[in-house]
């Protein structure tokens, strides 16, 4: 099978591609040098072409999803689509069905998304949507930030059991990196209580949220994970949170990335770069983070853009929830993960008049367009939790034409003016920056930039092509024509397959999932697994044969191999 | 001005989706544009003209438009959803979400109605001159605010959760109201001149007026002595305290 893209106005960073005329040959689902004359030919006529969209963060399967279906059934009632000879049917808009996921991200050009938070125990769970969502490759974040044995480890400071015990997490979650959700803080929300910093001890196991970031990173660089740990800060949801934020990217200095790429994400930045001491001096200090980002290397973060209407919150996080739904009145799920985590679910509507959404709306926009390496944000909107994964292209727009956010600055309450920089902000960002916070900067982020991404040589054959001419656009001006270009990719390739033309899906073929396999001396497994069998006797309420994910969970695997003992690569 | 007169061609036993029978469908349509409305029967698509007769005289914009519909409807959903104008008159019976989504126009029925009449419905008038069933003026699974304004008026009875997550708006029942009636409701007004039990549970806001009797008090209000209202004096209550609810329950 052979594909020829002519024509595009290519836009690929990674490759210092920035809108020149390339041709793109596509043979068996990666991009080659060339192709015969048999290849069947798209001709892009001038039109966009970026490599297939990438998602670093992501709530998209798994049981908090779920229990945001379930107590959602009004959610459900939107956006319903009936079903085609080809589509199942779509149904939701904050947590759409598993069909729907794969569609309107395909829709919109992307190829691969990753869930940004499993706990191991529920992971067989995460793995049997994951095996429904068409389309796209998908891979999911483990959670280790709160687990027994990780804060027993690294009371113990030994590192050689706590990579042993993540390698093995990471294979029985079928996972693909860590994901360190207010450390400490789920711990202790089994107790009805909260970590207040970096500092604080965690009754019990005599731990400091510090001493588990630390630790986790490096056991994150011992094992050469493919991605870094990815961390949902302490104290999120608190006004005066950015310090903590701060604190916390400092920790990434005391350890050495073992890989071209960062050794701490910090996640959804929206909700934890809040200044003030409460609800009524609240202000944005999103303009800190990006300073800190300028001056520093190895800290990476992501949006989590805010967007206006209706979002339901969905975090292991489970004590910001509690507090979330007392403070709104609103509908509340709270979970308990035994030795691992908490969780809770909270629907939020996000109006364009309470002073509190409209300066967090400001946050994210201030993040991106503040920092100047566009390496280092990338462009989400912590799906569902700001809003809704479909709503990326207003995103786009918004980064791009400084017009439409002095229009959407007029439709929000007064304190965007006072409390957030965004009405100064003239700042308009170009598709180069654009293909990098949603390509190449996310796969770079994940450590996938071998097969995703760009469009060199080797990479995955997962491309978009958008109905805008760059060189005939001026986003500034004409974003409404930017925004419903994003919404509907003119095409998405696939693995060299034509999944989406012209915004309507053409075929489903079924994504990978990709996990990491990291491997660690046996006997140090062998020791560090008479603690977890240990575990699971004592404590846990199911036995460790029913825990594991097992293979027939994920039918559609890419393993990569990482691993404290160099790997030869068959 | 247009009135549009829709009679059933045959006995219908399986429900019909029929959002398209609605003053602002039917506005400056001809008899063949109606006929050639879809409406789904079951899992089966067809069209208003396979199920129904439909005759149209003269021709207007949604506010001039009178529907009149005769003959037994019993089956057919969602007649009159989401209209902003105009008359609907039914002379029988009709099946669930009648006059849903409804911001404005009046739809009167002669007959009795199903669950969920008046569903979320924003403006306008309904009146029912037979029994409700449940959920009437309530909001669908999960939603937070029900019937948030207009007027609904029952001169039979209702079932069960009649203006369930209510939050604005006027409900008047003159018969007997099921159990429930007003349950989490956040605002509006309910009348009710017969007998219920547990009016008024979870409500944050909101007056419910009982001139019958209720056969059992939640116990989570606040005695507030007598009041009169309208030349009635009735026990007053204030409650749900467990919510904090600010909401105000009238008994007699």
């Amino acid at each position: 099978m052979e594909l020829l893209i002519k024509n595009g106005a290519v836009y690929d960073p990674f490759n210092g591609i920035a809108g020149d005329k390339t041709d793109i040959s596509i043979k068996d689902g990666k991009i080659v040098d060339k192709v015969s004359s048999s290849a069947s030919v798209i001709d892009a006529g001038g039109r966009l072409v970026m490599s297939g969209g990438v998602d670093a963060h992501s709530h998209i399967a798994g049981a908090k999803v779920n229990v945001g279906r379930i107590m959602r059934p009004e959610d459900t009632r939107s956006g319903i689509k009936p079903r085609t000879k080809i589509t199942r049917p779509y149904t939701g808009y904050t947590v759409p069905n598993v069909y729907a996921m794969g569609y309107r991200y395909a829709q919109m050009g992307y190829t691969t998304v990753f869930e940004a938070a499993q706990a191991i125990m529920k992971a067989r769970h995460t793995h049997e949507e994951l095996e429904e969502i068409p389309i796209i490759d998908k891979g999911a974040l483990t959670l280790f930030g709160s687990n027994w044995p990780t804060m027993d480890y690294v009371r113990e400071k030994n590192m050689d059991k706590l990579a042993a015990y993540v390698a093995w997490g990471l294979l029985a979650s079928r996972g693909f990196g860590i994901k360190c959700v207010n450390p400490g803080g789920g711990e202790m929300w089994g107790f009805g209580k909260n970590v207040t910093g970096l500092d604080d001890v965690v009754p019990n196991f005599d731990v400091t949220p510090a001493q588990i970031i630390v630790s986790l990173m490096k056991a994150n660089e011992m094992l050469g994970l493919p991605h870094s740990v990815h961390l949902h800060c302490n104290n999120l949801g608190k006004p005066g949170n950015y310090k903590t934020t701060l604190a916390s990217m400092e920790l990434a200095k005391q350890v050495k990335p073992s890989k071209d790429r960062q050794v701490l994400h910090v996640t959804h930045i929206t909700f934890n770069c809040w200044g003030g001491t409460n609800w009524g001096d609240f202000e944005s200090k999103a303009d800190e983070i990006a300073n800190y980002l300028n001056n520093s290397e190895n800290v990476t973060t992501d949006m989590g853009q805010l967007i206006f209407g209706s979002a339901t919150t969905m975090t292991a996080d489970g004590p910001v929830q509690y507090a979330n739904a007392k403070l709104l009145h609103a509908k509340w799920a709270n979970g308990d993960v035994e030795l691992e985590d908490a969780s809770g679910v909270v629907p939020i509507f996000y109006a364009r008049q309470v002073s509190i959404h409209a300066i967090m709306w400001a946050m994210g926009l201030e993040l991106a367009l503040l920092t100047k390496d566009p390496y280092k944000v990338l462009l989400t909107t912590d799906h569902p939790n700001g809003g809704p994964f479909v709503n990326y292209p207003e995103v786009i727009a918004l980064l791009m034409s400084n017009k439409k956010r002095q229009e959407e600055i007029k439709t929000l309450h007064e304190a965007v003016h006072k409390r957030t920089k965004i009405p100064g902000i003239e700042r308009e960002l170009d598709f180069n920056d654009i293909a990098i916070m949603t390509r190449a900067g996310s796969a770079k982020v994940l450590g996938l930039l071998d097969t995703k991404g760009h469009l060199g040589v080797g990479a995955d054959a997962d491309i978009s092509i958008y109905d805008i001419k760059p060189d005939q656009i001026d986003p500034s001006v004409e974003h409404a024509k930017i925004k419903s270009a994003f919404q509907s990719a003119a095409y998405t390739i696939k693995g060299g397959e034509v999944v989406v033309k012209d915004g309507q899906i053409t075929a489903t073929p079924m994504g990978r999932t990709f996990w990491v396999d990291a491997t660690v001396p046996e006997e140090q497994t062998e020791i560090m697994m008479k603690d977890i069998r240990m575990k699971f006797k004592n404590y846990y309420s199911i036995s460790l044969a029913n825990y594991m994910v097992q293979d027939a969970y994920v039918t559609h695997p890419k393993v990569v191999k990482a691993g404290v003992i160099p790997v030869e690569v068959s | 001005m247009q009135t549009v007169t829709i009679k059933p061609k045959k006995e219908i036993r399986i429900s019909v989706e029929a959002e398209n029978i609605s003053p602002d469908k039917f506005a400056g349509k001809t008899e063949k544009d109606i006929l050639s409305m879809e409406a789904w029967m079951g899992n089966h698509k067809t069209t208003l003209g396979e199920l129904f007769s439909v005759m149209v005289e003269g021709s207007g914009p949604a506010a001039d438009t009178k529907i009149v519909m005769d003959g037994d409807f019993s089956r057919i959903k969602r007649i009159g959803e989401g209209m902003t104008a105009g008359l609907i008159m039914i002379k029988g019976n009709v099946d669930m979400h009648l006059g849903a989504k409804m911001s404005g126009g009046k739809i009167s029925v002669t007959g009795n109605v199903d669950s969920w009449a008046g569903r979320e419905m924003k403006g306008g008038e309904l009146i029912i001159e037979g029994n409700a069933a449940y959920y009437l003026g309530a909001g669908y699974r999960g939603e937070t605010c029900g019937m948030r304004g207009g007027k609904i008026t029952v001169l039979g009875s209702a079932l069960d959760f009649l203006g369930e997550h209510m939050c604005g708006g006027e409900i008047i029942v003159k018969g007997n109201a099921g159990i429930l009636p007003g349950l989490s409701n956040n605002g509006g007004k309910i009348v009710i001149e017969g007998n219920t039990s547990r009016p008024g549970s979870e409500m944050a806001k909101g007056t419910i007026i009982v001139n019958g009797t209720v056969d059992e008090m939640m116990p989570v209000f606040k005695a507030e002595g007598t009041e009169a209202v309208d030349g009635i004096t009735y026990r007053k209550y204030t409650g749900d305290v467990i919510v904090n609810g600010k909401g105000v329950l009238y008994v007699k």
